[in-house]
C-alpha cells in the first residue's frame, strides 16, 4: 500500500496532477446498483460537485474514495500518486476526510472532545489541541467555540464541527454527503460561504447533492452520474438545473404539475385540536385543525422534524396520548386502532418503508398482505388466502411496473424503488377513501416517481382524498391541491401551490417569512 | 427454499441411518471379542448418580470403595454418571449397557435409580444389582439394597455441637431439600436438644428439587453459613455434599466451627480451613461398597436390605483433630443408647 | 428456473451435510487431542440402535420436540421464552396431582389434567407476557425469574401432597390410576420397545403449529411482529395484545412438554421428573429453525446424541465431559452450517433480482450525452 502525504507546497495550477483521479472504477453488489466505469478528475482549489439520482451510485462512490469499500475495479489517485484505500484511516493519511449526512458527535461531549477523541496523537487532549481548533476555526471562518457542549449547538454549528474534525486530521480533499439535506435555506448559504473559504485555502471540496440549485450556485465542475458511471462533467456556467436534471435522469424529466381540480365540497377527514402533549417540554403536536375532501391533495410542508412524523402517525392511530378529535367520512375514529382506521378505507404509505412499511424477510406476497390482513383477498375466515394475495401481488407488480422475478422473491431483494412502489400498489387497492402519503417518492427513480404521481393524481379524481408529507418542495407544489406549512408542531401558514413560489414556502418553512 | 431444507433434513437422516447400518458389524465383532475374555473375572458396573467420581459427596465416597475393592480383589470396574436432568430412560438405559456388556454385579449410587434398578434387575434376572439409599425394593431376589442411618450418625455431631456451642445457636445447611437430607437434619436437630435443651438450631436448604446444584455449589454455602454465624451461631454442620468447602470457609472467616459430612472431612479439606472442622459425621458408603464387592468375590452375593448404622459403624462420626476428645464420653454414651434402642432418633424433622 | 430449483436443493442439502462433516471432523479432532479412540466413538455412534434404543430415542424426542415448540413459537414473534423449563415443571406438576386426585373417571380425568396443565403453563408464561406489554419487561429476565419461583413453588407444593412409598427417599405426588394413563406404542417385542402414545399429541400439536403460524391471519399478525414490530403496529396489529397472546401459546405448547412422561412411565410427579428440557427446547428450536419438521429432526438429533452417552462411556470408556462437548460440538455445527447457507441462499436470490432487472428492457433508451465543459 502506498499512501504518500499529500504535497502542500504545490499551488493549483492546471499542469500539476489532479487532487483525486478515479479511473475506470466498478463496483458490484448483488441486486443494486454499482458503479461501472466512473472517471472523474477533481483539481486543487475548487468545489467539485457529484449529482445523480437517489441510487445512482453516488454513496458507493463516496465510500470507495472514504476506504469505507474496496473497488472491484480501476484506480484511485491523490496528487499523482496511486493508492490503495483499506480502510478510512488510509484515507485520512491520504488526506482525504469525509462528513456524512448523519452526524456523527457525542451530544454531551464538547467539541473539543468531539475533535480529539480518536485523533488524541495529533495536539494530545488538552491546550494544544484547543489552540488547533481554535486556528482551523478562524483559518476557514468556522465560527467555532472549541469548549461549547455539541448538544447546544445548532444543526449548521454542527456540521462545521463535523468539518473541522476532518480538516483537524489533515484533510486536504473533504468529502461532503448531501450536507445541505439537513439545513434550512440561511444555513445553506453559510455553509457554501465556509465551502468557498475552503476552496481558497486550495483544498478540495467534493460536494455530493442532488439539489440542482444549490450545486449550480455553489459547484466549479459537475460531475453527473446515472446507473453508476459518470455520463457527464459540465461547467455550471454553461448549463441550467433542467439540462442537469435531464442529463442525471437521461430523458425528458416529468413534472408532477396536477390538471383541473377535482376536490369536493364533501369533508373525508376532519381533524380537530388535534394535540401531543409531552409532559417535560413543547407539544410535538399543537392544536392542529384541518379537512382534507373527496378529491383533495393537502400538501404539509415543513422542514423535517417540525410534527409532520407525529401527524401521520396520529392520524394513523399509533401514537398514545394524542388529543382533539378526528373523524373519517363523518364517523369519529378517534378512539379506533389503527387496524379499525385501515379497513375504514385509510390507505398509507409510510414514511420509512424499511421499518413501517415492510417485511423484508418476507416474500412479497405476503408484503401484499402486511396492513391488509383483514379482507380479500389477503384472508378469508381468518385464514390467509395464498393463492388470491398471489395472483393480486401479480397484479401489483404488472400494473405498478414492480421490478422482481415474481411475488415469490423476499422484499429485502428489490431495491428500494421497487420497494416503493410495491407499496404504492398495496396501499391503493382494496380501493382506499383516503390516503396517507408520507414522503412517496423518497429515494425512488425518476421512471417510478412518475408513475407513483400518475396513480396519486389518478385516484384523486377517482375521488381519494390525499394527506400528501414531503420534503420535495416540487412535489408538493406539483401535486397538492392546497398546502399547510408545519412548524414546531403547529400550522402556521396555508397557500396556494398554483401561486406559490418554493421561496416562500422555504421561509415560511423556517419561520421567517410572512404568513398567508 | 423451505420445503428443500425439509427434504434435505429427511435425507441426512436417511445418511445417518445408511451409515449407522454399515457400522452395525462393527459393533458386534466387538461384542464378541468381549465374550472370549475369561468369564470368572468379575466386571462391576458403577452407576453414578449426577456429579459423579470427583462430586466430593458420596458418589466420591462410593467409588473409594470401589478402588479399595478393585485393589484388593483384582476386579475390573467400569464408570458411567448421570446427566443433570436426564431421563428416566437414561438411567435404565445405562443399567441395561452394563449388563448388556456382562457387567455384573452392577452397582446404581443413589435414590434416583430406583425406580430404574426395580425396572432393569426384573430384565436381566442373572444379574446382580445393588442400589445405595434406597429400601423399596427389598423383596426383588437379584437386588441389595445398601442403606444407611444418617439420622443416627447426625444425632451423635448434633449433641457434639450442642455440647459445643457458647453462643446456644447452631446450624444445619442442607444441599437439596430431598426427604434423604431431612434425615440428616432431623437427627442433628434431635442431638443438639438431647445434649443441651433450648439450644436453638438454624436451619437451611441450599436449593429445591430440581435443582441439584446444592450439592455442589460452595459460594452458596458460604452464603448460607455466613448468614448463621452473623446470626449468632457458632457451630454449623452441612449435609451439602462440594457446597461444604464454601460452609468452612464461611466458619473459618468467622472463628466459628464447623461440622463435615460423608467422609472424615478434617483430613480431605483445604489446610487453611482445616482448623475449623471438630468433626464429621460419617457416612461409610466406601464401606458398603467394599463390603458388597468383598461378598460378590466369595461367591456370597448380598441381596435384600443391609443396614448401615451406628451398630454396623455405616455411620458414625470423627474424631480427627482431636477437637471432640473432651466430650467423647458423653458422645459414646448416646451412641451405645442408640445402639440399645433407648434413644429412637427421629427421620424428619 | 429449473436449473435454480436444483441450485435451491442443493443449498438445501448442503446445510446437513455441511453441519455432519464440520462436526465429524472437530468431534475427531477433540477425541484424538484427549486420548480417546475416536474410530471407537464413531463406529458406536454410527452403530444402527437396537429397538429398545430406538424407543428411547422416539421418547425423548417426543419430549423435547413439544419443548422446541413451546420455544420456538415465541422465536417466531422474537419472543425468547427462557421460561419453558418453569412452565413445563408447574403444568406438569399440576397435571399429576389433577390426575392423582381422579376426581373424573379415566380418559375424562386424563383430559382435564392436560387441559389443566396447558392452562398453568399458559398462566406462568403470560405473567411475562402481560409484564412486557404493559410494564416493558424484558422477557427474558421474567421468565428468568419465574423459572425460579417455579423451582420453589413446586419444590414446596410437591411436600404438601407428596406421598413416599416405604423404604424409599424419593417423593412423589399420588400415582394417576391406571385408567387415566395413555397407553404407549409398541414398535417391536416387549416392554422396552414401546413409545408414548402421547405422540399422537405431540404431532398433532406441530401440525397445529404450523398451521396456524402459516394458515391462518392471527399467525400472519404473529411472524409480522416478529419481523418488524415497526411494520406490524403501521399495518395495524396490536402488538402488545401478540405479546401476551404468544406468551399464553407457548407456555400452553409448554404445558404439554412433561405429560408423555407423566401419563406414560413414571405417573407421578417426584424429585426424579425429568428436569431441565425447557433449556434443550430452546436449542432445539435453534436448530429446526423454528419451523415444525426442523425442530422434530433436532429433537430427534438431541435424543439420538443423548442416547449415546451411555454406551460411550461404558463401551468406549470416553469421560462424560467429552461426550456432552461431541453434543455440543454437533450442535453448534448444524446452527453454522444452516446459517451459512441461509446467507449465500439470500446473495443468491439477490443475483436472481438482479438478473431479472438486467433482461428488461432498460426504463429509459439510453443515450449517453456527453456534455463538455
Amino acid at each position: 500500500m502506498s499512501s504518500p502525504a499529500p504535497s502542500l507546497e504545490t499551488p493549483p495550477s492546471g499542469d500539476a496532477p489532479p487532487a483525486v483521479r478515479l479511473r475506470g472504477i466498478g463496483k458490484r453488489f448483488p441486486g443494486v446498483i454499482a458503479n461501472d466505469d466512473v472517471n472523474i478528475d477533481v483539481s486543487r482549489g475548487t468545489i467539485h460537485a457529484i449529482v445523480g439520482e437517489n441510487g445512482a451510485g453516488k454513496s458507493t462512490l463516496m465510500k470507495i474514495l472514504y476506504g469505507v469499500q474496496p473497488p472491484d475495479s480501476g484506480t484511485i489517485e491523490i496528487n499523482g500518486a496511486q493508492v490503495a484505500l483499506h480502510s478510512p484511516a488510509d484515507a485520512i493519511k491520504a488526506g482525504v476526510g469525509m462528513v456524512f449526512q448523519h452526524f456523527m458527535l457525542a451530544d454531551n461531549l464538547t467539541v473539543l472532545e468531539n475533535t480529539v477523541l480518536g485523533a488524541e496523537r495529533l495536539h494530545g487532549i488538552g491546550g494544544g489541541a484547543r489552540a488547533q481548533i481554535r486556528r482551523i476555526s478562524e483559518q476557514y471562518g468556522l465560527d467555532i467555540d472549541p469548549d461549547r457542549l455539541v448538544e447546544d449547538l445548532g444543526v449548521g454549528a454542527r456540521q462545521r464541527v463535523e468539518i473541522l474534525k476532518v480538516l483537524y486530521r489533515g484533510a486536504q480533499i473533504v468529502i461532503l454527503d448531501e450536507p445541505t439535506a439537513v439545513l434550512v435555506p440561511h444555513e445553506v448559504d453559510e455553509l457554501f460561504g465556509n465551502l468557498r473559504e475552503l476552496k481558497a485555502e486550495g483544498l478540495c471540496v467534493i460536494f455530493i447533492s442532488h439539489k440542482l440549485d444549490e450545486v449550480l450556485s455553489v459547484a466549479d465542475e459537475i460531475t453527473v452520474i446515472r446507473r453508476g458511471t459518470t455520463v457527464a462533467t459540465v461547467d455550471p456556467q454553461g448549463v441550467s438545473a433542467r439540462d442537469l436534471a435531464e442529463l442525471m435522469v437521461g430523458s425528458e424529466l416529468p413534472s408532477p404539475s396536477t390538471e383541473t381540480s377535482t376536490v369536493t365540497d364533501h369533508v373525508l377527514l376532519s381533524v380537530q385540536h388535534l394535540g401531543l402533549p409531552v409532559p417535560t417540554g413543547r407539544a410535538l403536536l399543537d392544536d392542529i385543525t384541518f379537512d382534507i375532501h373527496r378529491g383533495e391533495v393537502l400538501g404539509i410542508a415543513g422542514v423535517e422534524g417540525n410534527g409532520q412524523a407525529e401527524l401521520v402517525e396520529a392520524i394513523m392511530g399509533m401514537r398514545p396520548g394524542t388529543t382533539g378529535t378526528i373523524s373519517l367520512d363523518g364517523r369519529d375514529i378517534t378512539h379506533e386502532s389503527t387496524r379499525e382506521r385501515r379497513e375504514g378505507g385509510v390507505g398509507y404509505i409510510p414514511e420509512d418503508r424499511h421499518r413501517h412499511g415492510l417485511l423484508l424477510d418476507s416474500p412479497l406476497w405476503e408484503n401484499r398482505v402486511l396492513g391488509h390482513q383483514g379482507r380479500p383477498p389477503s384472508s378469508r375466515h381468518g385464514l390467509i388466502d395464498k393463492r388470491a394475495a398471489r395472483a393480486d401481488t401479480e397484479r401489483i407488480i404488472a400494473e405498478y411496473d414492480v421490478r422482481t422475478p415474481g411475488p415469490d422473491v423476499l422484499a429485502r431483494a428489490l431495491s428500494g424503488g421497487n420497494q416503493q412502489k410495491l407499496i404504492v400498489g398495496r396501499e391503493m387497492s382494496s380501493e382506499p377513501v383516503l390516503l396517507i402519503a408520507a414522503h412517496p417518492t423518497r429515494g425512488v427513480d425518476v421512471g417510478a416517481q412518475a408513475a407513483i404521481w400518475t396513480h396519486i393524481k389518478n385516484a384523486r379524481r377517482e375521488g381519494l382524498a390525499v394527506l400528501l408529507i414531503s420534503a420535495d418542495l416540487d412535489e408538493l407544489i406539483g401535486l397538492s391541491d392546497r398546502i399547510e406549512v408545519i412548524l414546531r408542531g403547529r400550522m402556521v401558514g396555508t397557500f396556494d401551490p398554483a401561486s406559490v413560489t418554493p421561496q416562500q414556502l422555504g421561509s415560511a418553512m423556517t419561520g421567517a417569512g410572512p404568513e398567508a | 427454499m423451505r420445503r428443500s431444507m425439509k427434504l434435505a433434513a429427511v435425507l441426512t437422516a436417511g445418511i445417518l441411518t445408511l451409515a449407522a447400518c454399515g457400522g452395525d458389524s462393527d459393533n458386534d465383532a466387538k461384542d464378541d471379542g468381549g465374550s472370549d475374555a475369561p468369564k470368572s473375572d468379575i466386571k462391576v458396573g458403577m452407576a453414578y448418580d449426577v456429579g459423579g467420581r470427583g462430586d466430593q459427596s458420596f458418589n466420591d465416597s462410593a467409588a473409594a470403595g470401589l478402588d479399595e475393592a478393585a485393589k484388593e480383589f483384582g476386579i475390573e470396574a467400569q464408570e458411567s454418571e448421570a446427566e443433570d436432568g436426564e431421563a428416566e430412560t437414561a438411567r435404565e438405559e445405562r443399567l441395561r449397557t452394563f449388563a448388556d456388556a456382562g457387567y455384573n454385579p452392577v452397582i446404581a449410587v443413589g435414590f434416583a435409580y430406583a425406580a430404574s434398578v426395580g425396572k432393569v434387575a426384573a430384565e436381566y434376572p442373572d444379574t446382580n444389582f445393588a442400589i445405595i439409599d434406597d429400601e423399596s425394593l427389598a423383596d426383588v431376589p437379584n437386588v441389595a439394597s445398601l442403606v444407611f442411618s444418617e439420622e443416627q450418625g447426625s444425632f451423635l455431631v448434633g449433641a457434639a455441637a450442642a455440647l459445643k456451642t457458647k453462643t446456644g445457636t447452631v446450624g444445619f445447611i442442607g444441599g437439596v431439600e430431598t426427604p434423604l437430607i431431612q434425615k440428616f437434619e432431623a437427627g442433628y436437630k434431635a442431638g443438639v436438644e438431647a445434649a443441651k435443651p433450648g439450644t436453638k438450631v438454624e436451619s437451611t436448604y441450599l436449593t429445591q428439587i430440581p435443582d441439584f446444584s446444592g450439592f455442589a455449589d460452595p459460594a452458596k454455602g458460604k452464603t448460607a453459613a455466613q448468614g448463621m454465624f452473623d446470626n449468632g451461631a457458632d457451630v454449623v454442620y452441612h449435609a451439602a455434599g462440594g457446597s461444604g468447602g464454601g460452609v468452612f470457609e464461611a466458619a473459618s472467616e468467622a472463628k466459628g466451627m464447623a461440622i463435615g459430612v460423608d467422609s472424615d472431612q478434617y483430613n480431605t479439606a483445604d489446610p487453611s480451613v482445616q482448623d475449623v472442622i471438630i468433626t464429621s459425621m460419617l457416612k461409610n458408603v466406601n464401606v458398603a461398597v467394599h463390603e458388597y464387592l468383598a461378598g460378590v468375590v466369595d461367591g456370597k452375593v448380598p441381596a435384600g436390605v443391609t443396614r448401615y448404622d451406628l451398630k454396623a459403624d455405616g455411620v458414625g462420626y470423627s474424631t480427627s483433630g482431636g477437637k471432640v476428645d473432651d466430650i467423647a464420653e458423653q458422645l459414646d454414651g448416646y451412641k451405645q443408647q442408640i445402639i440399645d434402642g433407648e434413644i429412637e432418633v427421629p427421620t424428619t424433622p | 428456473m429449473t436449473s435454480a430449483r436444483v441450485i435451491r436443493f442443493l443449498l438445501g442439502l448442503a446445510a446437513p451435510v455441511l453441519a455432519l462433516v464440520a462436526a465429524f471432523a472437530i468431534t475427531s479432532l477433540v477425541l484424538v487431542a484427549a486420548g480417546d479412540p475416536a474410530g471407537d466413538v464413531w463406529s458406536t455412534i454410527l452403530s444402527w440402535p437396537e429397538e429398545r434404543n430406538l424407543a428411547n430415542i422416539i421418547k425423548n424426542a417426543t419430549v423435547l420436540y413439544l419443548s422446541g415448540l413451546a420455544v420456538a413459537f415465541g422465536f417466531r414473534m422474537n419472543l425468547f421464552n427462557i421460561g419453558v423449563d418453569g412452565q413445563y415443571r408447574v403444568a406438569a406438576f399440576t397435571a399429576a396431582v389433577v390426575a392423582g386426585e381422579a376426581w373424573l373417571p379415566g380418559y375424562l380425568n386424563t383430559a382435564f389434567a392436560i387441559v389443566c396443565a396447558m392452562a398453568v403453563g399458559a398462566m406462568w408464561a403470560g405473567i411475562a407476557g402481560v409484564l412486557r406489554a404493559t410494564r416493558g419487561v424484558s422477557e427474558v429476565i421474567s421468565t428468568i425469574m419465574l423459572n425460579a419461583i417455579a423451582t420453589g413453588l413446586v419444590a414446596y407444593l410437591l411436600r404438601k401432597v407428596a406421598v413416599r412409598e416405604a423404604g424409599s427417599n424419593d417423593i412423589g405426588t399420588k400415582e394417576i390410576p391406571e385408567g387415566s394413563r395413555i397407553p404407549n406404542i409398541s414398535i417391536g417385542d416387549g416392554p422396552t420397545s414401546e413409545i408414548y402414545g402421547f405422540i399422537v399429541i405431540a404431532a398433532l400439536a406441530g401440525f397445529l403449529f404450523w398451521f396456524v403460524l402459516n394458515k391462518t391471519r392471527f399467525g400472519f399478525d404473529l411472524r409480522a411482529t416478529g419481523q418488524s414490530t415497526t411494520a406490524a403496529v403501521a399495518s395495524g396489529i396490536s402488538v402488545k395484545k401478540m405479546t401476551v397472546i404468544a406468551m399464553l401459546i407457548s407456555g400452553g405448547v409448554a404445558g404439554l412438554v412433561g405429560l408423555p412422561i407423566l401419563f406414560g412411565d413414571s405417573y407421578a410427579y417426584g424429585s426424579t421428573f425429568q428436569s431441565g428440557l425447557g433449556f434443550a427446547g430452546i436449542a432445539i428450536a435453534l436448530l429446526g429453525r423454528n419451523n415444525p419438521i426442523g425442530i422434530a429432526v433436532g429433537a430427534l438429533l438431541f435424543a439420538f446424541l443423548d442416547e449415546q452417552s451411555n454406551p460411550l462411556q461404558i463401551l468406549v470408556g470416553v469421560s462424560p465431559d467429552i461426550v456432552a462437548i461431541t453434543q455440543g460440538v454437533i450442535v453448534l455445527t448444524v446452527v453454522v452450517s444452516y446459517e451459512l447457507v441461509r446467507r449465500y441462499g439470500i446473495r443468491l436470490e439477490q443475483r436472481e433480482v438482479a438478473r431479472a432487472l438486467a433482461d428488461h428492457p432498460a426504463e429509459h433508451p439510453a443515450d449517453d450525452r456527453e456534455v463538455s465543459a
